[in-house]
């Protein structure tokens, strides 16, 4: 009894305490905010993409205020709803302030609603984790899965990455996409189909790219949350069963299973409900957008500045990715060859992942946004920012991970060297554009350590469990 | 036991697969030896880099110094000398001076058709911007607040080149001191003049030229900054009206001299030529020499940064070959006296002799006093770069990725000698003539040659492809360390994998087992927080009192010491939860590996940054961490070899604290005798105050890793 008050005191310890890095975290922010013209964040290329950029924004804004096509002159290449959302922000001034103060006030709320939401989210995969694993009766595994709330870690993450502060204060507008992103895969995790799907179908509006989140989601809605490998629970129910004399037992053990809907069988309603959702939500996105550029150009100009500005890489000027400089490169005639080879890179790898990882739907998401996060076409600190945060929600299984310290000075050394070479190049002028790809392409390896090292301790994680199962007395 | 065989068996039979991964084992499990044989090797590479240093060549053929003769004439010579003699003339009656020679510069510049202007400017006091190196030039706001009686006016000469379309500019620096100028001042004034006179005449010239009177009665470098700042940032309406707005009283002073000049030429607003392909500063200055004329240049700009080689090889071509004077650049004097180093040159030399007689092609000595020289020269060039303040100002230039040096010309008679005057005034003028020549040739800016080197004397140099060995060589063994410390530390070692303990997953510390780097990760992040905090203290400290530097830099310490009590308090406890881990054996260990991991990534952003700073730096810090060990082990274990161990860590813990070095380094090179510990506070002062990288690195790298050593070196095991 004494334990459980202790153990109850600890956790609102651990709560309050969780609130208050959360305040700490939005203070630093706004302080950060006040020194906004002396850090000149919002014009590093690390931070602003052509997509992302605040400043783009607000030109197009001025473009539609002037009854004007907001994709006139190659500025302006994001959502219109985000035009007629932030839009007004970029312009508004509050008393004399100066006129981002808005645009990032939003911004941080973004961050903390995103941390929020993925502290849920963990929350929920743990609870529905530990359980599974207490039906496999490894009750010592699932009581340690219990001691570190993976949730808080990854929320904690999420609030005080750097990339995330630095996107944040950097008046870009990948808070909102991760935001997105993030608001479907709580919506799939609460079993809320129509969030996810307007999660799924916003994220999908803004940046194209989390399109391919359509698979774990789907998985979410579907099998349910992360769960240990489906072989274990049909051998613990078939296998098992036999040998247990008293079928009354058994007969409880999978009442339980019903009960707590395990990952057996892939429910379609659910997914049937997704699909209808996500349906609808996107028609009602397109007929704002069409009513938004009605005059202007209408849907296909949208589409073409947008998804189109996306995929066929017309910016090339240099950002953390690895396309730009190799499309500054290439020569014109490859050009669409090559364009197709990048964007199968991405569509390649979905099949196997989904195929390998589909008991744990939530770590191929991860996985999906980490690779797009690589090789997007315009890559900024805000998609590593919200990579990292979702790799909190894994801290249980993947602790055995290899390589951790050595992936974190390079996360550490690479994000400190890319400024410095962009210095030397466009700056100082001693260096070339070759230094700062370098980097660029430095940093990507570095991400694909982690996403290799991270599915490797992942599977490792379920070939532990499968030999505690069967080692158990 | 049996288990145990197939166990390594299968170990080696792993390893035969990679060799690669054999070969990092290898150099892992011997980090010891491999940091020793490394770190040796980044010294004495160092000390061999003046004998690996190669002859400067031209590298861009369009450049073709020398190639046309000199079209200079006593004409130009003749003329150069009456305005010398009247600015010595006007020096000699102090009131109102200052304007006059103003105004008899523009008006000789307008005689001879040129377009003039004045620019008038406010000197500002340097200011600390810790994070300018990240942002360009021109980023600081101009909301810095100047006093309006403080004014200094440069004067401004342009030609316009017949055959050019406008959008390029070569420009010649003059710093005059229109108040306290001397004769020296003057001749500069004259070998200017007679360059620009003839500019005018000549139909070759395809770039503008810009000849820049820099007022320099607040500095020599506040005004070339100024004008510089106001060339580049385009400032839409009138500048003089902006001024106006400000300083009221002093436009209309302003008018009226205005108004004295009837000349057409001349005028306030600002005028704009090209882009710059280069920039000279021309100085003359009476040093006494005994021998020749001699040309001593300044090329160090902020942060190490160094104009193309180029421009220092063709200066250097024209003045030893075309005008006979002896080229200087600056050495450390008092090396050239320690006699280890001439014994080192001695055995360098029998060495390349002895090489030369093997085999007649290899030519890789030098003699011992070239050696000398050379590392001399090496040392200096070494400590300027590092100290990342300009020599002079043509480091106001650079930030402008304008490639500009410094000429001094010091004349062997004294100014007095009139004879020798026209003489020495022709041989100036046919020099800056000829580099202004070269540079006119031009078809693209300075690229071909070297940004990143080091000088050993005016015509050798060591590039970066030679020096990165050094520096790479030193930090070699930090990564290898910090992986063996981190793989003995977590138990990844193949060979200590035996005693493997059975994983613990009731408590946190079982769980995460392969994290526990995050504690000490914690640790060095503090620390370097603390770094930064320190490296802000000087700023306010000087901000808000004014007391002696002795006194500043007291505070500075008490202050630092006070944050890192407090720090240690709030932040250094141990997470609650991390009690478990902290307890463990081997703590240190990890601790040093995170420091030396900081320390690796430090120190290779510094050498991209700032090269020689990493060099120095590597240089003291590299040993002291590789070094550090708890001293309560060593003194446990009372054997000959951990003695030494302790006596060394505690030498090299002293040696590499930054104050400690300043003043060993100080007394070595000058003499004990005067030191005064406000030096470290005015030296430091004077980094910050130009934005010297070398300061945050000092604050941020050095010092941290410094103070991790120690607390290393105290642990209590």
């Amino acid at each position: 009894m004494a334990e459980m008050e202790a153990k109850k005191e600890e956790k609102h310890s651990k709560r309050s305490s969780f609130w208050v890095w959360v305040m700490a975290s939005v203070v630093f922010r706004l302080i950060l905010v006040y020194f906004h013209k002396n850090l000149n964040l919002s014009s590093r290329p690390e931070v602003s993409t052509p997509l992302t950029s605040i400043r783009r924004l607000a030109e197009g804004y001025w473009l539609k205020q002037s009854s004007m096509s907001p994709y006139a002159g190659s500025m302006y290449h994001g959502s219109p709803l985000l035009l007629s959302l932030i839009g007004p922000l970029t312009v508004q001034r509050i008393q004399g302030k100066p006129n981002y103060l808005l645009c990032s006030l939003l911004f941080v709320l973004a961050d903390v609603v995103s941390a929020v939401l993925i502290r849920a989210t963990g929350q929920k995969l743990q609870t529905a984790y530990s359980q599974s694993l207490k039906l496999l009766e490894l009750d010592n595994l699932s009581r340690s899965s219990e001691i570190l709330s993976s949730g808080d870690v990854a929320a904690l993450v999420y609030l005080w990455n750097p990339f995330t502060i630095v996107a944040c204060v950097g008046l870009s507008t990948s808070p909102i996409e991760n935001l997105a992103i993030i608001l479907s895969l709580y919506g799939a995790c609460t079993r809320l189909p129509s969030l996810a799907a307007f999660g799924w179908v916003v994220a999908t509006h803004l940046s194209l790219y989390p399109a391919i989140l359509i698979i774990p989601l789907i998985f979410l809605l579907g099998y349910g949350l992360d769960a240990p490998p489906r072989k274990l629970f049909v051998k613990r129910t078939h296998g098992k069963g036999g040998d247990n004399p008293s079928s009354g037992s058994s007969c409880q053990q999978e009442e339980l299973l019903i009960q707590i809907k395990l990952p057996l069988t892939f429910s379609w309603k659910p997914v049937m409900h997704f699909l209808f959702w996500a349906s609808v939500w996107s028609v009602y996105v397109l007929a704002l957008c069409s009513l938004s550029v009605k005059q202007k150009g209408g849907l296909w100009e949208m589409f073409k500045s947008t998804y189109g500005f996306i995929l066929t890489v017309e910016d090339l000027s240099p950002n953390m990715g690895v396309l730009w400089y190799f499309f500054a490169e290439v020569f014109d005639f490859f050009r669409n060859f090559f364009l197709i080879v990048f964007h199968m890179n991405i569509l390649f790898m979905i099949l196997p992942l989904a195929i390998r990882l589909n008991h744990r739907p939530c770590f191929l998401a991860f996985v999906y946004i980490m690779i797009s996060s690589m090789l997007k076409s315009y890559p900024s600190v805000g998609d590593s920012a919200l990579c990292l945060g979702l790799f909190g929600l894994f801290i249980f299984e993947l602790a055995d991970m290899q390589f951790s310290f050595f992936l974190f000075s390079g996360y550490v050394g690479v994000s400190l060297l890319s400024p410095v070479m962009h210095n030397l190049w466009i700056w100082r002028g001693t260096g070339n554009a070759n230094f700062y790809y370098a980097t660029a392409m430095a940093f990507a390896c570095f991400q694909i350590i982690l996403v290799v090292q991270s599915t490797s301790a992942m599977l490792n994680h379920d070939r532990k469990l499968r030999k505690l199962y069967v080692t158990k007395p | 036991m049996a288990e145990t065989e197939a166990e390594t068996k299968s170990v080696t039979s792993r390893m035969r697969q990679r060799p690669i991964v054999r070969l990092g084992f290898l150099l892992i499990s011997q980090s010891v030896i491999v940091s020793v044989i490394c770190c040796t090797a980044g010294v004495l590479a160092l000390l061999l880099l003046p004998v690996l240093a190669m002859n400067t060549y031209i590298s861009e053929n369009a450049l073709m110094p020398g190639s046309a003769s000199s079209m200079l004439s006593h004409q130009e010579i003749l003329e150069a000398n009456k305005l010398v003699r009247d600015i010595a003339s006007l020096t000699s009656k102090p009131a109102g001076a200052a304007v006059e020679s103003r105004g008899l510069i523009a008006q000789y510049m307008s005689n001879l058709g040129a377009e003039v202007n004045y620019h008038k400017f406010h000197p500002r006091s340097n200011q600390f911007h810790p994070l300018h190196f990240f942002s360009g030039p021109g980023s600081e706001a101009i909301q810095d607040n100047f006093s309006c009686s403080l004014y200094g006016v440069n004067t401004v000469g342009i030609v316009r080149a017949p055959h050019g379309d406008g959008k390029e500019a070569i420009v010649l620096v003059t710093p005059y001191d229109s108040v306290r100028g001397g004769v020296g001042e003057a001749l500069s004034l004259g070998i200017a003049y007679s360059v620009f006179s003839l500019l005018t005449r000549v139909s070759w010239l395809a770039k503008d030229f810009i000849w820049l009177v820099a007022d320099s009665q607040y500095g020599e470098y506040a005004p070339v900054t100024a004008w510089l700042r106001d060339y580049h940032t385009p400032v839409f309406g009138d500048l003089s009206s902006l001024n106006t707005e400000m300083c009221d009283e002093n436009e209309n002073i302003f008018k009226l001299k205005e108004n004295s000049i009837p000349e057409r030429n001349i005028s306030y607003t600002f005028r704009h030529a090209g882009t710059m392909a280069a920039a000279l500063v021309l100085k003359v200055a009476y040093r006494n020499e005994h021998f020749e004329d001699t040309l001593s240049i300044y090329a160090e700009a902020s942060n190490g940064q160094m104009p193309n080689l180029d421009l220092i090889n063709i200066v250097n071509y024209l003045a030893v070959h075309r005008q006979g004077l002896r080229v200087k650049v600056e050495k450390l004097w008092s090396l050239l006296e320690y006699k280890w180093l001439r014994i080192l040159g001695e055995i360098l030399e029998s060495l390349g002799k002895l090489a030369k007689s093997l085999n007649p092609d290899w030519k890789f000595g030098i003699s011992a006093s070239d050696y000398v020289e050379g590392t001399a020269t090496l040392a200096s060039s070494l400590y300027y770069q590092a100290l990342g303040v300009p020599t002079g100002p043509h480091g106001a230039f650079r930030d402008y990725q304008v490639d500009a040096i410094t000429l001094e010309i010091s004349p062997k008679y004294s100014f007095n000698n009139k004879d020798r005057r026209s003489d020495f005034l022709l041989q100036g003028g046919r020099l800056i003539e000829g580099i202004i020549r070269s540079v006119n040739n031009l078809l693209e800016k300075f690229h071909q040659s070297f940004f990143l080197y080091l000088l050993t004397s005016p015509g050798k140099f060591v590039s970066v492809g030679v020096y990165m060995i050094v520096f790479a060589l030193l930090v070699a063994p930090l990564p290898l360390v910090a992986a063996s410390l981190y793989a003995d530390s977590n138990d990844l070692n193949p060979a200590s994998r035996k005693d493997k303990k059975p994983i613990n997953f009731d408590d946190l510390g079982g769980l995460l087992k392969s994290w526990k780097w995050l504690n000490s990760v914690k640790r060095v992040f503090v620390v370097h927080l603390w770094g930064a905090i320190v490296s802000l203290l000087p700023y306010f400290i000087s901000q808000i009192c004014d007391y002696t530097p002795t006194t500043n830099f007291l505070i500075w310490i008490s202050l630092s010491m006070l944050i890192l009590l407090i720090l240690h308090q709030i932040l250094g406890s141990p997470y609650s939860h991390m009690r478990e881990i902290h307890s463990q054996e081997g703590e240190w260990a990890l601790l040093k590996s995170v420091t030396i991991s900081s320390l690796f990534i430090g120190l290779s952003l510094m050498s991209v940054i700032n090269f020689a700073t990493a060099e120095i730096g590597a240089l003291l810090i590299v040993p002291t961490t590789l070094m550090a060990y708890p001293l309560k082990l060593d003194i446990k274990a009372r054997s000959l070899r951990s003695l030494s161990r302790m006596i060394c860590n505690l030498v090299l813990g002293v040696i590499s604290f930054p104050p400690t070095t300043f003043f060993l380094l100080k007394g070595v090179l000058e003499g004990f005798k005067g030191i005064n510990a406000g030096d470290f506070w005015n030296w430091i002062e004077s980094l910050w105050a130009w934005n010297s990288a070398t300061y945050l690195y000092i604050g941020m790298v050095h010092l941290p890793c410094w103070v991790l050593c120690v607390h290393i070196l105290l642990h209590s095991c």
